[in-house]
């Protein structure tokens, strides 16, 4: 019997509940996306069954333990990037599509060039900011953590390969936005009238259907989760890539998180968020374990941490704390602003000492989480490991980042192989697993997509 | 050579700077490690001739300041002296140390203001509700009520003496005082700390402390082989051998402790971008936390067995004693031997191991390394343990140190950044009871911990580890709870009780919860510890 019977949408939300058959659409979609990535992954890894398993089709028995994987908001990457004073600044913009994957190492350098815009906050956690028109202080900072593909399929339309439709509701749409973000959005400011491109040629929506990167969605505030990264479908195919062992160059059981992600590939090295969900995903596999993610399946922003916070009234500040979507633990929603009754703005609040200028500085506070399910089984698991896919690589002069090319390739001139030897256990060999790695790698109809949205890749 | 054999040779050798150890001063490089020390809280009026007196009294001082070349030279005359056989030669000459609130700067050099740190800007007293400590103005813990660095009775000056004896100590002291009393500066604060006679080298609840502290990655001359943190891996591992100094014992660069040298990179190999030196009289100086935290040490005991009483009635928790639990909260036994390695019981002979006890992962099995002194590590390896089934995720060393796992902020380089060279000592008589009640207490509840902490960065070490991951429930990693052994909790409506996750020996999970307050703080400040140029030529000038 199987461990579940359907899949929830995130956080229990209660919007599909009206549209008819839309629930039962979700659990089709989430459990096809668990399915497509265990089969992408066996093709890509080698035969053996992967130990990640899609929970209403299988149950792997043993001892189910939950392990929450949590991380802080803030983005990481421009954190290394650009030290914090400037990322603070950098990360309340709105970035061009065209910087995803490889910003500028000039902080000033954000310019877009076609409009196709993007919070650049990786962390499964993004935030708008709203201040007042006459002294510029910030009056409203709203969170979310609601992943795209929701919204899509309440539009009836989860674009992928393949897409998943969806009854959706385009009406219940337009009230959510209206509730959530303006009283003044309108459908049509939610369709793409063209196809959304950047001129880097990339994509973004489809002509005739929801664009997640809509005005109300990016300018104007904040709907749900649109940093290219930030995807439901992204969670579950990390959490699948990172049940596999890898093995560094020379054959060495790869467990650390920094190596780990850097030779497997399977994520941005410089995150709060996919080093450590990988390496904890990959520590229970290692043990032998089946792994999945709890249901509800989604991102989530568990707390937030108010110590040092200090209102100008010295009286406690729980009230200027608002959870609008999700519950404590689960939240999808979360305004920061302050009641009217007290007379100041969020921008007069302190946080140990430092008025709050930035939506950085609240991020800094919050922590996001996935649940993951490990089944501790009697005879445990042991899957073959595989090579490495990926080579670090960082600049040895100015080593604020991590890069990276695929095994195949040579370190770039300039360049040195990052986490060289390190992040292994010296006693696990496993010569023979680049050579395996390689051959699947060469085999016909190696070049397989990972589920993304438009043919992009979406780590 | 060319570019790309000149990273290439980088990788393979694990260069290390030679660190200019005539102008650290020795607390923070290579650290005083002394069992006895006197602490000596200064103050100076804010007149131009006090400060001028002040100046002058620096400026004659600056010579005396203990440097890391000097503090180095100690210890490895106090190891020889220890592995000798034979009688022991007389104590050296105690060393000592100072540094600078930002009050006490302002009063000498106007550039104090440029110092990028917030926190030292502000002041303990002023972060202390971001720590989590105390709001309510009537408890022992508010800054109110503390000791020394209470508001409006801040020291402009903390003066750190340390040495082996406490004779040795206080001459060094008493010299001190009488310099100070002819410059016409006020003593504001003195107070001792020794090593406890019972327990050398436990803090006051019973706990080996101070087992992993970082090692610094560099030289103290041209001499390749002559290493500010000793060696113990032997050559042929790789990349262990450059990655520890005993085993388990982080290098770090010194950047992560000195301003202006190379810090952590995302390869714990390659050198990372130096730690801001601004202005550039700070360079090679470092800040200090010093922390006067009051333990209750008949509260911590008589409630570790109370909730050990507890836990045994639930099923998997059947053996639990209040030593067990308490030792779970730490993460090691009371003789500082990792549960990870040994889950059952206490080993003090690991315990007293430095080759063996601060050698464990928590993600992975563990093996032994091979040593440069052939000892070969024959206790019980650490098992994988990613969960913190055996040693919980809340446990104050895991809470402070993720080691091999990842954390919410990423992979290791988040560890290795937040790492900090603790230098204080206890104070106060051990409880010889140590579930006495305060009535049955002859030192009246007057013990506990004079923390020192060096770094290069208060917002980024000392204040990112209490803040956000000790007294942060679900912080660096679940499921974990608050750091019970240190941590505070002021979370809005949660009475300030913290609360744990410990599992049973069938893996079941069990809370541990409370609100019974075993660490107060009672005192303390923020310091610039200058380098020894910037003493004397720029505060002192």
């Amino acid at each position: 019997m199987a461990l579940l019977n359907r899949y929830d949408t995130p956080a229990f939300l209660p919007d599909f509940n009206a549209i008819p058959g839309q629930l039962d659409a979700w659990h089709r979609a989430v459990s096809a996306w668990f399915d497509q990535v265990i089969a992408n992954d066996q093709s890509a890894f080698g035969a053996s069954p992967l130990q990640y398993y899609n929970a209403p089709n299988f149950d792997p028995g043993g001892m189910a333990v939950e392990q929450a994987i949590t991380w802080n908001a803030f983005p990481k990457e421009m954190l290394r990037r650009y030290g914090r004073d400037r990322a603070l600044v950098l990360a309340d913009r709105l970035w061009p599509t065209e910087r995803y994957g490889s910003p500028s190492p000039d902080p000033d350098d954000t310019a877009g060039t076609a409009g196709v815009l993007y919070r650049p906050q990786e962390e499964y956690c993004e935030w708008h900011v709203l201040r007042q028109p006459d002294s510029n202080k910030i009056c409203r900072v709203t969170f979310s953590s609601e992943p795209p593909e929701y919204w899509q399929a309440m539009f009836g339309l989860v674009p992928g390969d393949p897409d998943q439709h969806f009854p959706g509701d385009q009406d219940a749409l337009l009230r959510l936005y209206r509730d959530l973000v303006s009283p003044d959005v309108q459908l049509d400011d939610l369709i793409a009238a063209e196809d959304v491109v950047d001129t880097a040629g990339q994509v973004w929506a489809l002509k005739g259907q929801y664009n997640s990167y809509n005005k109300w969605n990016t300018t104007l505030g904040i709907a749900h989760l649109n940093s290219p990264p930030n995807s439901l479908v992204a969670e579950i195919q990390l959490g699948a890539d990172a049940t596999v062992r890898y093995t560094d160059p020379r054959g060495r059981l790869l467990v650390e998180p920094d190596a780990l992600i850097g030779y497997a590939g399977y994520g941005g090295s410089n995150r709060n968020s996919d080093p450590t969900i990988g390496a904890s995903v990959n520590a229970l596999a290692r043990l032998g374990a089946y792994v999945t993610l709890r249901n509800p399946v989604g991102l989530y922003m568990d707390h937030i941490d108010l110590s040092g916070w200090e209102a100008p009234d010295k009286r406690p500040i729980a009230d200027c704390v608002h959870i609008v979507r999700g519950v404590p633990q689960m939240v999808e929603r979360m305004s920061i602003e302050v009641p009217a009754s007290r007379g100041f703005d969020v921008g007069d609040l302190t946080i140990a000492g430092i008025p709050i200028r930035f939506g950085g500085q609240i991020a800094e506070c919050i922590t996001v989480k996935l649940v993951g399910i490990a089944n501790i089984l009697p005879k445990p698991i042991s899957r073959p490991p595989v090579g490495n896919g990926s080579r670090p690589i960082v600049d040895p002069f100015y080593p604020r980042t991590v890069g990276g090319v695929s095994a195949s390739q040579p370190v770039p001139p300039g360049f040195a192989e990052a986490y060289l030897n390190q992040g292994t256990v010296e006693s696990a060999v496993f010569p023979e697993a680049a050579a395996a790695r390689a051959k699947l790698a060469a085999a016909p109809g190696a070049d397989r997509g990972k589920l993304s949205r438009h043919g992009k890749r979406r780590y | 050579m060319s570019e790309t054999q000149a990273t290439t040779s980088m990788q393979a050798e694990t260069p290390e700077p030679v660190l200019p150890m005539s102008d650290i001063q020795g607390i923070a490089v290579p650290g005083f490690l002394k069992p006895h020390q006197t602490l000596v809280g200064v103050s100076t009026p804010n007149d131009p001739g006090a400060v001028v007196a002040f100046k002058e009294f620096l400026r004659g001082l600056a010579g005396e300041i203990s440097t890391a070349a000097e503090t180095l030279a100690d210890r490895r005359r106090f190891r020889v002296a220890k592995a000798a056989a034979g009688p022991k030669p007389p104590a050296a000459k105690a060393l000592l140390g100072i540094g600078f609130t930002f009050q006490g700067l302002q009063k000498l050099t106007p550039g104090a203001v440029s110092l990028p740190s917030e926190a030292f800007r502000q002041g303990l007293a002023a972060r202390s509700a971001f720590l989590g400590d105390p709001a309510d103005p009537a408890d022992e813990g508010n800054p109110k009520n503390w000791k020394v660095g209470a508001p409006g009775r801040d020291i402009d000056v903390l003066f750190i003496v340390a040495g082996d004896t406490r004779a040795a100590v206080d001459e060094r002291a008493a010299a001190l005082a009488g310099r100070i009393e002819k410059a016409g500066l006020q003593v504001v604060y003195n107070e001792n700390g020794d090593v406890r006679e019972d327990l050398p080298g436990h803090e006051q609840f019973g706990f080996d402390d101070g087992v992993s502290q970082p090692g610094i990655r560099g030289r103290a001359s041209d001499d390749p082989n002559d290493f500010v943190t000793t060696r113990h891996i032997a050559v042929s591992a790789q990349p262990e051998r450059s990655l520890f100094g005993y085993p388990g014992q982080d290098l770090v660069w010194p950047g992560v402790l000195v301003l202006g040298h190379p810090a952590t990179s995302p390869d714990p190999l390659i050198p990372g971008l130096p730690s801001p030196a601004v202005p550039e009289w700070s360079r090679n100086g470092s800040y200090l936390v010093f922390r006067r935290l009051r333990q209750d040490v008949g509260l911590f005991w008589r409630t570790m067995r109370q909730e050990a009483a507890r836990l045994a009635a639930l099923p998997g928790f059947e053996d639990i004693t209040d030593v067990v639990l308490a030792s779970r909260i730490v993460g090691r036994w009371p003789s500082g031997a990792p549960v990870n390695r040994v889950p059952l019981a206490d080993d003090p002979d690991l315990g007293a191991q430095p080759l063996a006890n601060n050698h464990f992962r928590f993600d992975s099995d563990a093996s032994a390394i091979p040593l440069q002194s052939g000892y070969v590590d024959k206790f019980p390896q650490s098992k994988a343990d990613p969960a913190g089934v055996t040693c919980p995720w809340a446990a104050h060393i895991r809470k402070v140190n993720t080691r091999d796992s990842g954390s919410d902020t990423g992979g290791r380089d988040s560890s290795y950044a937040r790492r900090l060279m603790r230098v204080g000592v206890a104070f106060g008589k051990p409880l010889a009871d140590r579930y006495a009640e305060p009535e049955d207490d002859p030192g009246h509840g007057e013990r506990g911990l004079l923390f020192l902490g060096i770094q290069a960065s208060i917002d980024d070490q000392f204040e990112f580890l209490t803040a956000r991951w000790m007294g942060d429930p679900s912080r660096p990693k679940m499921p974990g709870g608050h750091d019970l052994l240190v941590g505070q909790n002021d979370a809005p409506g949660e009475g300030r009780q913290r609360r744990c996750v410990i599992f049973g020996a069938g893996v079941q999970q069990a809370s541990v919860a409370t609100d019974a307050p075993w660490i107060i703080p009672t005192g303390g400040g923020y310091f610039f510890v200058p380098s020894i140029a910037a003493l004397r030529d720029v505060l002192g000038r």
